[in-house]
């Protein structure tokens, strides 16, 4: 256990961004960005990696563990009690449903999609896109908050390993490299996959949502939003699951708006006409889209597509 | 722009369900405890004072 400990302690200290970092070089050195990494996209991903990690996220701990002695000064270490699996079980929940909702609210409230929109304008997936977020998005909800709170009322270790679990979860779900494919290539692996792809995010049900096409067999970038676990999607009847991955990622009606517009909106706004940053820009740029009819080819990709009843 | 009518109720309906959800562990953890007849909270310490001398 101390050796688990340790790994857990280590990766939710310098671990995970080291990952991050190997794992985003790896992405870029076999060209899994095909050159869609252009200087205002690396700009972007850089700063909204960077800042987050290294300032934000530290800062509202530091004051967090400052002021809530203040605030509640009964609190310290008053679940300290929970046994640790039951702990880590609570915590998995609560953190992850207020994420998937946080996110799923996003999407479908329109006047909140455009803080969210940093996140889906990169035509490509990878670790250099995984922590892309507009400022505002990461504010209002960081897990922070939570694992601040919980090592204060002395849940801190469960909370630990549920940061490092989602972490890790997370990461996959959004790299380029598709770990989960032997899955459903092996017919031995597939009882497997029937319950991983139910449970987790997936490469394959992640990378839908992000693809820049919706209700095509492959792409659903108005549903599966589960960030570590897919089954919210499945409870709430939002996600589909097809084993496939998209041809093409991100939003239709991106303009390449300056990083800093994207990373600050509504603080800056973008200099792009037409743009949804932009300030006369339009609250969701494809709300007039026309969903394609279903042709027969895409019929038959239909044949081989779980879509979860709503 | 409004948000859809269908959208907004399956939101609500979907909130009203996880509220259950939320709830779900903390229930289980306790039917856990009135089972084994464990009562973990009993034994906790109360939290230390660090004192510097």
């Amino acid at each position: 256990m101390k050796f688990i400990e340790d790994i857990f302690n280590h990766l939710n200290g310098w671990g995970l961004t080291a990952l991050t970092l190997i794992l985003g070089a790896c992405e870029f050195a076999y060209g899994l960005y095909a050159n869609k990494w252009s200087k205002n996209e690396r700009t972007l991903d850089i700063v909204s990696f960077i800042i987050p990690k290294f300032i934000t996220r530290p800062f509202i701990a530091y004051v967090g563990l400052l002021y809530l002695p203040v605030l509640f000064p009964g609190g310290k270490n008053m679940f300290s009690w929970v046994p640790f699996w039951w702990g880590f079980f609570i915590i998995a929940v609560a953190d992850d449903l207020t994420q998937y909702w946080y996110h799923r609210l996003h999407h479908q409230v329109p006047w909140l999609w455009r803080f969210h929109r940093t996140h889906h304008s990169a035509n490509y997936m990878g670790m250099a896109m995984a922590s892309r977020q507009n400022f505002i998005y990461t504010i209002f909800f960081s897990q922070i908050y939570l694992t601040t709170a919980l090592v204060y009322l002395g849940l801190g270790y469960s909370a630990l390993f549920v940061t490092v679990t989602k972490s890790l979860i997370v990461m996959g779900a959004h790299s380029s490299i598709k770990w989960d494919k032997p899955f459903y290539k092996y017919k031995i692996l597939r009882p497997f996959a029937w319950v991983l792809e139910r449970l987790i995010s997936t490469p394959a049900t992640h990378h839908a949502h992000h693809a820049d096409t919706h209700g095509d067999g492959v792409g659903y970038y108005k549903g599966n939003f589960g960030n570590m676990f897919f089954l919210w999607d499945i409870i709430f009847g939002t996600g589909i699951i097809t084993r496939q991955y998209p041809e093409s990622y991100g939003i239709k009606h991106y303009k390449q708006e300056e990083w800093y517009a994207q990373f600050l909106w509504p603080i800056f706004k973008s200099k792009k006409q037409g743009s949804e940053l932009a300030a006369n820009g339009p609250m969701v740029g494809d709300a007039e889209e026309v969903v394609p009819e279903v042709t027969a080819r895409e019929n038959e990709i239909f044949d081989n597509v779980f879509i979860i009843p709503s | 722009m409004q948000i859809e009518k269908e959208i907004s109720k399956k939101i609500v309906r979907d909130i009203a369900i996880s509220i259950f959800l939320y709830a779900l562990p903390v229930l289980l953890m306790l039917l856990s405890f009135y089972i084994t007849g464990e009562r973990p909270w009993q034994n906790s310490k109360p939290a230390q004072l660090q004192l510097s001398k």
